[in-house]
């Protein structure tokens, strides 16, 4: 494929991320800023608490497939501007996209398994 | 009035092949305003050491062969005033990021077959209207100005030098061939940019550019290849989605009916 | 006159030519930070989904994992993730919209003193700067609080 579409579908997680992951963020960084301590928003309970919303399982979907592809695509740049050869970048970018997608499913799986553990504690 | 003078020390990088030498020799001289880094060079090599090498031609800031680092920046030579550096002590290394021939001589090769991978010329799809016109291009002032700064380019280097994707990357295109292909691409003669998608689009081409910035900071005729890049970022994007088509210059017939007044002479026959 | 011994020769800069910039402008330095915290927030990426994994082994082992992740040696870490991020993110801002040509101004006659693009966006740098600072402030303050 073509590194434009490559690279536009990068610029296109990152305008993803700029929502998904600065919501994921604010939530788990800042909300003692809003009287919620840190100690509250990860416990057991809010983790399923928030698990319930099928917005949020979706958006951590999106986000788990943005972010890995903008962070490895472009981990995949810094490596492959050193001098490493036409074989080893080649074997970079495949080592890579098999991180990728097995932290998506890994990934995935377990927000999967939250949502239906949140669903059946209800 | 008397000119300021000023001692000044130059450290100047040595490297001459095969004789082991490799390291920097200082220099000390009077200097008088005005006095540009390329003159001083000229002194040193009259004066203190004739086996100092280094290129230059015209030394006015057009030949672009001058480029080298003065005090850890990419310059020319030539448009560099000594005193104005501010410093007591110059260093003058050979450009970044190319081979050294000798001393303060780059080898240039990569520069040169980098701007021709792009095909740095009109490339139309009647190649023939090129060779042999029959009339002109139609094109108007607006249309010349988006791409006329871009055409400045002296080919000295600096942007290379600069650049800091060079500095791992030897197949990357680099900031002064990316520029030009734009200024082609850009150029309403031209309808060459889908040919040059070959080299652009791939991976050490127009998007291992970062917009760090160095080029245009490093440019001395003020081309900002850096922009020139991101405008072909996205005419190459835009392109690739299928999303832009290019209307080309129009050919606008030599007037066939015209006739020169009499008095006017017959101009002489041509010779090439 | 003997030369110095030991003086690096020309050529290719290697990956120190990512990280020393000379006197290079301001977004020379974001380019460097931007590589840098990027990598290190893809490899935190990883980390970071093996880590809440942890948690389909019920409650007990989470709210301890959690508990881990109180103590300071943690909580820096933690910050350092959130400031790479809010700097990633900003700085990332900047440049989706100038490698789109946005920000950048119109080709114009080159004409000493030169205007470039990366002089003439510089207002937009310092404006996305000066907000990710105030974004680590505050995640400071939500961290360590």
């Amino acid at each position: 494929m073509r590194e434009s579409r490559f690279w536009a579908l990068s610029m296109l997680a990152a305008v993803v991320m700029l929502v998904v992951l600065t919501a994921h963020m604010a939530v788990m960084h800042l909300s003692p800023l809003v009287g919620v301590s840190l100690e509250t928003t990860r416990s057991f309970a809010a983790v399923l608490d928030r698990a319930r919303s099928g917005v949020q399982t979706w958006g951590y979907y999106l986000l788990l497939a943005a972010a890995l592809y903008h962070g490895l695509y472009g981990l995949r740049g810094v490596i492959l501007e050193l001098p490493v050869g036409r074989a080893g970048a080649r074997a970079v970018t495949v080592i890579l996209a098999l991180v990728g997608l097995i932290a998506f499913g890994y990934g995935a799986y377990v927000v999967a398994e939250t949502a239906r553990l949140a669903a059946s504690g209800i | 009035m008397e000119a300021r003078r000023e001692t000044v020390t130059f450290r100047v990088f040595r490297y001459i092949p095969g004789d082991g030498e490799k390291g920097f020799r200082s220099y000390t001289l009077e200097v008088p305003e005005g006095t540009t880094v390329l003159e001083a060079l000229h002194i040193i090599k009259e004066q203190h050491d004739p086996t100092l090498a280094w290129r230059s031609s015209c030394r006015m800031g057009v030949c672009g062969s001058c480029g080298m680092l003065i005090n850890g920046e990419p310059r020319l030579a030539c448009q560099t005033q000594v005193l104005h550096l501010g410093s007591k002590v110059v260093e003058l290394r050979p450009m970044a990021n190319y081979p050294v021939t000798r001393d303060l001589v780059p080898d240039l090769s990569s520069l040169f077959s980098k701007h021709a991978a792009i095909s740095p010329h009109i490339l139309r799809p009647d190649q023939r209207e090129v060779d042999s016109p029959t009339g002109e291009f139609i094109q108007s002032p607006a249309e010349l100005e988006s791409y006329l700064q871009f055409s400045y380019c002296i080919k000295c280097g600096l942007c290379l030098a600069a650049c800091p994707t060079v500095a791992t990357d030897p197949d990357f295109l680099g900031p002064q061939a990316l520029a030009q292909a734009y200024r082609y691409s850009a150029d309403t003669r031209d309808g060459g940019l889908d040919s040059r998608r070959g080299v652009l689009d791939r991976f050490h081409g127009v998007f291992q550019c970062h917009m760090a910035g160095a080029c245009s900071a490093a440019c001395p005729k003020g081309v900002d290849p850096a922009f020139a890049i991101q405008l072909l970022k996205r005419e190459v994007v835009l392109r690739g989605l299928g999303k832009r088509r290019r209307r080309l210059a129009r050919v606008s017939p030599l007037p066939s009916e015209h006739v020169p007044s009499e008095k006017i002479p017959a101009a002489p026959p041509r010779t090439a | 006159m003997r030369p110095e011994v030991g003086a690096r020769a020309g050529g290719r800069l290697g990956p120190k030519g990512w990280v020393y910039a000379g006197k290079y402008s301001f977004e020379r330095y974001l380019y460097t930070l931007h590589r840098v915290t990027g990598v290190g927030l893809v490899l935190y990426l990883l980390l970071h989904i093996y880590e809440t994994g942890l948690r389909l082994r019920g409650e007990v082992p989470w709210e301890g994992l959690m508990r881990l992740f109180t103590a300071p040696v943690f909580k820096v870490g933690e910050f350092l993730v959130f400031a790479g991020f809010a700097f990633h993110a900003l700085n990332g801002i900047r440049l989706l919209l100038t490698e789109f040509g946005f920000f950048l101004g119109r080709p114009s006659q080159p004409i000493y003193p030169y205007s470039t693009s990366v002089r003439r966006h510089r207002p937009l740098s310092y404006v996305l700067m000066f907000a990710a600072a105030v974004f680590i402030v505050l995640g400071g303050f939500g961290i360590f609080s």
